[in-house]
């Protein structure tokens, strides 16, 4: 219940006059993009046209923004959920470090109930609702850390690019495998990162359904990465 | 698929004018800016293509130095390595770290994180040694190919074409190998907000030299460090028989 309670709290709307800040930041900063994986997705992001993709990270009004940009194994879940719904179709879905919420929007679409995007930063949670908006899309926005709590209302979890640091890998693989084990759907999308190695008696779990070929754009963004790849743990 | 190490190192920026201590000890180092050494810069980019074409499976970057070396790590994993080693050495030993030392580090990096080349700039633009890739490839036993302008894996085999006196020379070693990078080899990439962003997050180990067994007493003494003389005002002579005139007085002709 405390959840759900938490939901309604965060509306859909930017009620507050800090989202309504964050809301015209975002607009400011970023551009309309559809140069990735899943063009059929509109999402405000910092790409080459704009002035921050030049400027030094200390010259970044967004703290750390990773929700300006659309990670290879967000764009690798979304374009596989768009390609295989019934994954997602009929069911309720939380999208675990939602950022721009992509890989929500593609649930959306692709058939699910009900979808929550969880980030636990707010510029994130306002640039999800402002994507949201964009692509006419209804979601559900949750900003509190969700790792560890109640998700018996979920039936299918996503994990788009979150093995970036160790201590985050290490806390993400006992959380899933806890979940995995009361019978969740989870998807998993990741470029190859060196966090991404999962303890030996997950590793036979971990399948991968497909890799896809990223734009000539996300590898720029993502030096050293060509391809991203979805996996799922059963 | 292979393993990756590269060698960098944290200089004076290349567009700084260096400026002798008055003791004559060294240069002068503080506040002055520094950056990743434009080799290593190559280096760690020939190595992030060879991750592109998924020839190599982790690029791991490792530097020997003063805390600070961690921004060139940084600017390492900006450009795509994937984790980084920081052999922190303080400045008293610092002053003192000759690139036999680095090298030995290299090497022992090298055997425990099991890799299957080891690239580094062909010299660092402060001391120009041009030292390190060759005695790293001694101390690991293991073929060296230097100068390196064009880099091809295939089959446990590295083609790399050299730059030598007169153009260029093609040698094929096995691998495991040590390249170096030398000017032409490829032209980094400059990192960009996403990656700057998105490196902040990869991890960076620390050790210290003796974490690794090498031991960094000095071996040579620096006698002295000096300005280069300044050039003498040269003088105009109003024709071509003045010149040689005077060209035959000095000898020279």
């Amino acid at each position: 219940m405390r959840i759900i309670d938490s939901i309604k709290i965060i509306s859909k709307n930017y009620s507050t006059r800090s989202e309504q800040y964050y809301a015209k930041q975002i607009k400011n900063a970023t551009v309309v993009c559809t140069n990735h994986l899943t063009p059929e997705i509109k999402l405000h992001l910092i790409t080459e046209q704009c002035k921050l993709w030049h400027s030094p990270a200390n010259e970044c009004q967004f703290n750390d923004p990773f929700w300006a940009f659309y990670w290879p194994g967000g764009q690798a879940i979304s374009r596989f959920i768009l390609d295989n719904n019934k994954y997602v179709n009929n069911k309720t879905i939380l999208d675990i470090g939602s950022g721009s919420a992509a890989c929500s929007l593609a649930s959306a679409l692709a058939g699910a109930n009900q979808v929550t995007a969880n980030d636990i930063d707010p510029v994130a949670c306002v640039a999800a609702k402002l994507n949201a908006q964009l692509n006419n899309i209804n979601i559900d926005v949750l900003s509190k850390n969700i790792l560890f709590n109640d998700c018996s209302q979920w039936e299918v979890i996503i994990v788009g690019d979150m093995f970036y640091s160790q201590d985050m890998a290490d806390l993400l693989w006992k959380w899933l495998d806890m979940l995995c084990n009361q019978g969740k759907t989870i998807l998993i999308g990741d470029p190859g990162r060196h966090c991404f190695k999962p303890k030996r008696h997950l590793q036979e779990r971990l399948k991968k359904l497909k890799e896809y070929k990223l734009t000539e754009n996300c590898c720029l963004e993502n030096r050293g990465f060509s391809t991203a790849s979805v996996w799922i743990l059963e | 698929m292979a393993r990756v190490l590269v060698g960098v190192k944290r200089v004076i920026d290349y567009a700084v004018k260096i400026r002798v201590k008055p003791d004559k000890s060294g240069v002068v180092t503080d506040g002055v800016k520094h950056g990743l050494n434009p080799f290593d810069e190559i280096a760690v980019e020939e190595a992030v293509r060879l991750k592109e074409k998924k020839i190599a499976s982790e690029v791991i970057a490792v530097s020997c130095g003063l805390p600070q070396a961690q921004e060139s790590l940084r600017t390492a994993l900006a450009m795509g390595a994937d984790r980084a080693v920081h052999v922190e050495v303080p400045q008293a030993q610092y002053d003192s770290l000759l690139p036999l030392h680095v090298s030995k580090i290299l090497a022992k990096v090298a055997v425990d994180e099991k890799v299957d080349i080891v690239v580094v700039g062909k010299q660092a633009i402060d001391d120009d040694s041009n030292q390190t890739a060759q005695m790293t490839a001694a101390l690991l036993g293991w073929p060296q190919a230097t100068f390196a302008s064009e880099v091809t894996v295939s089959d446990g085999n590295v083609l790399v074409k050299r730059e030598v006196d007169g153009g260029l020379e093609t040698v094929r070693v096995k691998l495991p190998a040590v390249i170096s990078a030398d000017l032409r080899l490829n032209e980094p990439r400059y990192a960009t907000l996403p990656n700057i962003m998105k490196a902040k997050k990869k991890p960076i180990k620390k050790l210290s030299a003796a974490d690794v067994g090498v031991d960094l007493a000095p071996r040579q003494q620096v006698l002295s460090v000096e300005d280069p003389p300044t050039r003498q005002a040269g003088s105009i002579v109003p024709d071509v028989d003045t010149l040689i005139t005077k060209l035959k007085e000095k000898g020279h002709l």
